[in-house]
């Protein structure tokens, strides 16, 4: 059977066999930037569409249907309409940064797919401390929201960066501790040991009531994480205009645009990665002739599966729920997150220590 | 001169350039910034080096931690848009002979400090190494460090608590 | 330890309405017959148009030609800007006294903001809202409208 992995293991020893290491791996470096960036822009305007569909479905509406087969091309006509649109840099504004920050937040989104596994032996970057990296990269994405804020030499754009620089740095912790619980259970820090060790059953199943906790706080948390409602303070519309993002437009604006769906399917490949078993298949038990029907179906659909199913999720809450009141954030966080989230990773650590999980 | 040779001197041109500009801009936000890819591009070298952990380390704590700190408080700052004045000729021909004496005497460290290739092997970079070495008690072991740092963390935790509490007003 | 108690429910309430929510959300998303939005230009021919949609101001005729506009002008007072304009003549009643009655009801339709209120301040009942809405035209002058009909005439009894 032809995989993503043997394709891009045949392309890699033609490679090495024509070019010199040294720039066998330069041109694997240009080839795998363009494929993320294309990745990018089809996840776009998957997301876009996707989001703009499941929201007029849960507000009575019927959401973009004139443009293309059902609608399907809308976004595709939003974003030629954006990059024909002037970018204008603001007089006040310093030129450098406000030019630099949609390009620093969309690279941050870039270096964030490196570790990710999309498919079975299919990975830009199969690094052994993959979760740590994770959370290591996803907080240079803040100093993009802050230098955008900063630079507009706006106000709105200022608070707005601020309320998203203190919500991220708050939820960065319960994030990390729900990441960290799966981290204790499997001894790794590495994806591929994770996606490993959940051969016989994902995480969620095998890990009991605490796993299930902290995969509910994972996806509180970076919800909050990505500015999405009900925690987008950082652009409400009815107090800052847009937010951070206010004075850009055209293509810049279209960069933050992006990079927030970007950092979405991101989070939720990871939360799919750690707690639901990332490409691994659904396996119960001993049912053999279950388990060999669900081999057949390639890994990529099963991760492709499990993250847009999450991603579905993070709309559902953004269309159901009112945005919180940033006293309200702060107490969710520090009063009851961290709180249940330390007493969780305890629990978490004693299962492992006594080997009570399956 | 191989790839691998050109990304480190990509790399340290970076780590230099945006030092510099840190310390010659007159814009402090711009000064935070280039700092930023200053530390941002020593990472980098941690990573041509394939030393991941100290790299992510460097990272987390440099850019996740210090850096926002560093820009939160300028923002917080009143008049931080504002260009600062050009220092005195005065002042900068002492920073300039002080950061020259720093720079050679670091300079000669360095040339008189004999590089060999060491005999014993590489330090393991295996994350469970890393790991078990943070928790051991015996030699090259880092537990008692390690707890100082978290009975430190925790006294700084305790004193923020106590003074973001609210005075009880009403007392017998 | 009502501390803890009150924490604890705190939790649950809060999960327990969020979840409800969901509930609804989810409930409008799987089931697309609730749709309330009308495919406009497609279904033209069979619109349906909710009861209180309001989209210009008519005065009703019988079949005699006959309204109920008296020509109070309570109408004129209670519009908020300046949409509507009473024009008012004599009428010489069979016992010869001079009687105030409607000439003309100008209609200015490109200020009206379907605020309904002249309707609830006329005494008579001689205007409602209708419900036609494509008004475009290419001519301002063509949205300033007389609704009394030409030869109409006030209708018996009404005072």
């Amino acid at each position: 059977m032809l995989s993503i992995a043997e394709i891009a293991n045949s392309l890699q020893q033609w490679l090495m066999a024509t070019f010199s290491p040294g720039w066998a791996t330069l041109i694997e470096f240009v080839l795998v930037g363009t494929l993320v960036l294309s990745f990018f822009a089809f996840l776009g305007l998957v997301l876009v569409f996707m989001e703009r569909k499941v929201s007029a479905y849960m507000q009575l509406r019927v959401g973009p249907n004139r443009v293309g087969f059902r609608g399907t091309a809308q976004t595709l006509a939003d974003t030629i309409k954006l990059v024909v649109k002037e970018g204008l840099t603001p007089d006040g504004a310093d030129k450098f940064l406000f030019n630099f920050a949609p390009f620093l937040v969309l690279i941050t989104s870039m270096l964030l797919m490196a570790p990710i596994a999309f498919a079975k032996d299919f990975q830009i970057w199969d690094i052994n401390i993959g979760v740590l990296y994770i959370s290591a990269v996803s907080s240079i994405s803040v100093i993009g929201v802050l230098m955008a804020g900063w630079s507009s030499n706006n106000k709105y754009s200022l608070l707005g960066a601020m309320r998203s620089g203190a919500q991220i740095v708050s939820y960065e912790l319960s994030a990390g501790l729900a990441i960290m619980s799966v981290v204790i259970l499997v001894g790794s820090l590495s994806l591929n040991d994770i996606i490993a060790s959940q051969q016989n059953g994902w995480w969620i199943f095998k890990g009991h009531i605490p796993v299930i906790i902290s995969f509910v706080i994972y996806i509180i948390a970076v919800t909050a994480e990505t500015n999405r409602a009900p925690f987008d303070l950082a652009e409400a519309e009815s107090e800052l205009t847009a937010g951070f993002h206010t004075e850009y437009s055209g293509m810049k604006f279209a960069l933050f645009f992006l990079a927030e769906y970007v950092n979405i399917f991101i989070v939720c490949a990871i939360g799919a990665t750690l707690f639901l078993g990332g490409w691994m298949p659904l396996h119960i038990g001993s049912w053999e002739g279950f388990n060999h029907i669900m081999d057949f179906i390639p890994s990529s659909v099963w991760f492709m599966g499990k993250t847009f199913f999450l991603i579905f999720v993070i709309m559902w809450f953004r269309w159901t729920f009112p945005r919180l009141r940033i006293d309200q954030l702060l107490n969710l966080e520090w009063k009851y997150l961290l709180p249940i989230s330390l007493f969780n990773l305890l629990l978490v650590t004693f299962i492992a220590l006594m080997g009570w999980h399956f | 001169m191989s790839v691998s040779a050109m990304f480190f001197y990509g790399l340290s041109a970076a780590v230099l350039i945006s030092a510099l500009l840190a310390v010659t801009s007159r814009n402090i936000f711009r000064s935070a910034i280039f700092l930023l890819f200053s530390l941002v591009s020593i990472a980098g070298i941690y990573f041509w080096m394939d030393y991941q952990f100290i790299a992510a380390v460097q990272t987390i704590v440099y850019v996740g931690g210090i850096v926002v700190l560093i820009i939160f408080s300028i923002f917080l700052t009143q008049q931080a848009g504002v260009d600062l004045p050009t220092p005195l000729r005065g002042r900068l021909f002492f920073a300039a002979l002080a950061s020259l004496c720093g720079f050679l005497l670091v300079t000669l460290q360095l040339l008189a400090h004999p590089f060999r290739k060491g005999a014993e092997p590489a330090m393991s970079k295996d994350m469970k190494a890393i790991g078990s070495g943070l928790l051991s008690t015996v030699e090259n072991g880092y537990a008692l460090p390690f707890e100082l740092m978290s009975i430190l963390l925790l006294a700084a935790m305790v004193g923020c608590i106590v003074i973001a509490l609210k005075p009880n007003t009403v007392t017998e | 330890m009502s501390f803890l108690t009150n924490y604890f429910s705190t939790i649950y309430t809060s999960v327990r309405s969020l979840l409800k929510g969901m509930w609804k959300t989810g409930y409008y998303f799987t089931h697309h017959k609730e749709i309330i939005t009308q495919n406009y230009p497609e279904n033209r021919d069979s619109l349906n148009l909710p009861e209180r949609f309001r989209g210009e101001v008519v005065m009703t005729h019988n079949e005699e030609n006959e309204h109920r506009c008296t020509g109070c002008t309570a109408c004129e007072l209670a519009c908020p800007n300046g949409t509507i304009k009473i024009v008012t003549k004599f009428d010489i009643t069979p016992e010869g006294k001079k009687k105030k009655a409607l000439d003309t009801f100008v209609y200015h339709l490109e200020l009206c903001t379907m605020c309904n209120l002249c309707v609830e301040a006329c005494p008579t009942g001689a205007i409602k809202m209708d419900q036609a809405f494509e008004h475009s035209v290419y001519d301002r002058r063509l949205l300033t409208k007389k609704l009394n009909r030409p030869d109409s005439k006030l209708m018996e009894g009404v005072e």
